[in-house]
């Protein structure tokens, strides 16, 4: 059985500046890395991989260079790396993201988990892992903070956040999940690993290879258009100052706070 | 792959839907919050505003949903719905929205909503946007336009998804503000149930484990309270979690406080640390060292207190206080009710 | 006791970061500098995920490359940021490959980096910092390290100093200070007092901002400091004294060190 784990190159930063006369995101001189929330994603299925067997296959949509965050994945233990590139991928929203992705689940066969991160660092959306586990018809579960395989039956137990707790639920394979952080502490890869991964073949699948419908991926096939992009408003410029006794000032801040409904 | 985006031709879509959620009873504020969204937009695009409401033993939420601006609450109590099972709850809000064909869905950015809107999304072939904070109607062509923070809240973007309906978004808790209830305002009700061919029984609920509260972290917390070399010690940090406690608040640290022993890793803030954007940010005893201010500098409001009128952080603060931690947070505790 | 292996230049050698992208060619560059220092006999430090940056350990560089280590020659920086399982990973491969140095910082933290809990080392506060860990090798490993402490002249002299003798109760055989750039009285009060060698750090860079920012104090004239001049003046202000070099440039200064340094 194997495990497939979705994961995504993005900009090694957590805020990106704006180019100001085309008002498109700045890329120049800026890393890429593999999305920070993927890393818990890779190592639920590495250690699952160490306890109950199986194949580990790590697989990415994206441009040539997204190779790099795949053969992280093979250096922190993934045994097979797929990237899924064509041209006409470009553009795609998460609808169009998560069919292809769920295309590849397809097309490798005999896949009982698929593990994605939280979300990416750099769209933020969360909603890749449930649009693939909606494209198969597979169940889902968001918000992973345990998860066990029993050794009986192969069944998932998971505890998911939720609002105001969590909640343990059993769910059977072919199943998909998305980790928060709190799954577990990644490793660091060892420099024995990168070696490896760095000889490592990493195989180029395109619309074709995974049967994917040319009609339904990139730009074109994606419902949500971006219509403008620009800063964010700026910070409050009327800032105030207090200067006074402990006791005045704790009632201003008191009467502040009570203003915007903090307290 | 039976779906097909194209297969969405825009037909007589009409009405603002919102999907009200419901937790031991009570709804979450975000439901009441998306309420007053649809409102602002029905007044821009006249249509009528439906609250969905699923659930166990719901009934007695509905007069809340009509006194914050629903004009119909559409409901399906059932005991499967007593807990969040993802592809029951989406089957049966996908034939929902087939059945009434509503022009936009909006769901809170909440657990339940970040794991049901995708997956209905793309089971009825339409656009999502996510974690939006703000939403508007063109005047030229009625859609929506969903403005959403991208790359941690450094680039706004504004998406529409008219061509696929619904338009649908999930919506930042705390941003949109609610209606001023109305007392006794009644709407109209439409009971549905959910379907046999919708009871999927793929999942079962072993287990639900309610938060205790207490834990460090940050979560999803919107009040956050940081301490710098200020606090002096690790019962600076006591304060400091009291006060936390007293409005719901959560507990940060910088680095120089870390290194001192004082508070542990997991809330150190600033560039080695973690980055926050909370609504509020109150920073005791915090100098405002650059390595500390770009984890913090996306947050909505800054209060710092500081002896120091000349620190840093003094002259980023939304409200500066010139004085010590130690003496005005005690007067503030006493101030708030228990 | 000051003796010839703290007169010797410590000169820090930057350990490629994680990484199959060039990684051969990143790796052989390591491994020429590492010689180099070597051969000139100064010691070689290798720093431990510097500013958060996921980097290589220098014991499995060493042992990866092949690199030779002649007694005193060889110190690794070793910090707060990892699990106890690879910290023992990384005590164990420095003590069966003879490297006897270290330097216990607390280090910097990232998203990506685990962090010690006070419970696994036996700490009492809440959380790890040097002088925990530093406690912790001594108990553990006995006299097998020599063990160094840093010391920050820029922060607060009168917590510095607390902190400072707390870091000599652990366990500090050595100090060594943040980079100076001029005689530092502060440096020149613990030099007195400690019955342990002070080491002095001196910035090798051009840009004296990048020290200004890294310590969070602005040093001034940044425009016109000459690294080469700044050391030979250190050695007449402090004779006799060891020095650390950081960000020492291999291709313009390696050759032009000033005499007192080599063994």
């Amino acid at each position: 059985m194997k495990i497939v784990v979705c994961i995504k190159q993005v900009p090694g930063v957590s805020a990106v500046s704006l180019d100001p006369e085309t008002k498109r995101l700045v890329r120049e001189g800026v890393k890429s890395i593999l999305n920070p929330f993927d890393l818990h994603a890779l190592e639920a299925g590495v250690r699952l991989k160490e306890r109950h067997g199986g194949e580990l296959v790590a697989i990415s949509m994206g441009p040539p260079k997204a190779e790099q965050a795949l053969r992280e994945a093979l250096a922190l233990g993934a045994d097979q790396a797929v990237l899924l590139c064509d041209k006409r991928f470009a553009g795609s929203d998460t609808w169009a993201t998560s069919y292809v992705l769920a295309r590849a689940i397809a097309t490798l066969g005999n896949v009982g988990l698929v593990i994605c991160g939280k979300q990416a660092i750099d769209g933020d959306t969360a909603q890749v892992g449930p649009g693939i586990a909606a494209h198969l018809g597979w169940p889902q579960a968001t918000g992973v903070t345990a998860l066990e395989v029993a050794a009986d039956d192969g069944s998932l137990a998971v505890t998911r956040q939720q609002d105001g707790g969590h909640d343990r639920l059993r769910l059977p394979p072919p199943a998909v999940l998305a980790v928060f952080k709190e799954l577990n502490q990644p490793r660091v890869p060892r420099l024995s690993g990168w070696l490896a991964a760095e000889r490592a073949p990493v195989p180029v699948w395109n619309a074709e290879a995974i049967g994917a419908d040319p009609a339904l991926v990139g730009l074109n096939a994606s419902p949500t258009r971006v219509v403008r992009t620009g800063p964010p408003p700026p910070r409050n410029k009327d800032s105030r100052r207090i200067e006074t006794t402990p006791a005045a000032a704790a009632a201003q801040l008191f009467h502040e706070l009570r203003r915007i409904a903090a307290i | 792959m039976k779906v097909d985006p194209h297969s969405n031709p825009r037909q007589s879509h009409q009405g603002i839907w919102i999907l009200a959620e419901a937790h031991q009873g009570r709804l979450l504020d975000v439901s009441l919050e998306l309420l007053g969204s649809a409102a602002r937009l029905a007044a821009q695009r006249p249509q009528p505003v439906w609250a969905v409401l699923f659930g166990h033993g719901v009934e007695p939420l509905i007069p809340t949903l009509w006194e914050h601006g629903a004009d119909t609450v559409l409901a399906v109590d059932d005991p499967a719905l007593g807990w969040f099972n993802d592809e029951e709850q989406a089957a049966l809000l996908g034939r929902l929205l087939r059945q009434h064909r509503p022009e936009i869905l909006l769901a809170g950015a909440s657990a339940v909503g970040r794991a049901l809107a995708p997956r209905v999304a793309v089971a009825e072939s339409c656009g999502l946007t996510a974690d939006c904070t703000g939403l508007e109607i063109d005047p030229a062509s009625g859609a929506l336009l969903q403005t959403r923070p991208a790359f941690g809240g450094s680039l706004m973007a504004t998406i529409r998804s008219d061509a696929f309906l619904p338009q649908m978004a999930t919506v930042r808790p705390g941003v949109m503000k609610r209606l001023d209830p109305v007392p006794g305002r009644r709407g109209g009700l439409v009971r549905e149930s959910l379907r046999p061919e919708e009871r999927r029984g793929l999942k079962q609920l072993l287990e639900w484990l309610p938060s205790s509260g207490g834990e460090e972290g940050f979560g999803n917390a919107s009040f956050i309270i940081t301490g710098g070399r200020g606090m002096r010690g690790a019962e600076g940090f006591e304060l400091l979690r009291r006060f936390a406690a007293k409005v719901g608040g959560a507990v940060g640290a910088t680095r120089a406080a870390v290194d001192a022993g004082w508070a542990p890793y997991a809330i150190q803030i600033g560039q080695t640390g973690r980055t926050v954007q909370p609504r509020i940010y109150l920073a005791c005893g915090v100098s405002g060292q650059i390595q500390h201010l770009v984890g913090m500098q996306g947050s909505d409001l800054i209060i710092a207190i500081n002896p120091d009128p000349a620190a840093p952080i003094m002259a980023m603060a939304d409200i500066a206080i010139v004085g010590d931690a130690f003496a005005i947070l005690p007067e503030l505790i006493a101030l708030i009710q228990p | 006791m000051p003796n010839s292996q703290d007169t010797r230049y410590r000169v820090e050698v930057s350990p490629p970061k994680h990484g199959a992208e060039t990684l051969t060619a990143r790796l052989e560059r390591f491994a020429a500098r590492y010689r180099q220092v070597i051969a000139a006999g100064h010691a070689v430090c290798i720093t431990d995920n510097a500013m958060g940056h996921l980097c290589f350990q220098g014991h499995e560089l060493i042992r990866e490359l092949g690199l030779p280590v002649p007694p005193g020659q060889v110190m690794i920086h070793l910090n707060t940021f990892h699990t106890l399982a690879d910290l023992h990973w990384i005590l164990d491969g420095c003590a069966e490959l003879g490297v006897t140095e270290l330097l216990v910082v607390s280090g910097d933290g990232a998203a990506r980096l685990p962090k010690l809990a006070p419970a696994e080392v036996g700490g009492a506060g809440a959380s790890v910092t040097s002088v925990e860990l530093l406690a912790y090798i001594r108990r553990h490993y006995g006299r097998q390290f020599r063990l160094g402490a840093a010391f920050n002249p820029y922060e607060p002299a009168e917590h510095e100093l607390e902190k400072l003798r707390r870091k000599v109760a652990a366990g500090a055989d050595f100090i060594i200070t943040q980079p100076i750039t001029r005689a530092n009285p502060l440096v020149g009060q613990i030099k007195g007092e400690l019955k342990i060698p002070v080491i002095l750090e001196a910035w090798m860079s051009p840009k004296l901002s990048l020290l200004s920012d890294c310590i969070g104090y602005d040093l001034g004239d940044a425009s016109a400091f000459d690294p080469l001049a700044c050391l030979a003046e250190l050695h007449r202000s402090y004779p006799g004294s060891g020095f650390y070099l950081a960000l020492l440039d291999f291709k313009t200064q390696f050759d032009r060190l000033p005499a007192g340094g080599a063994a």
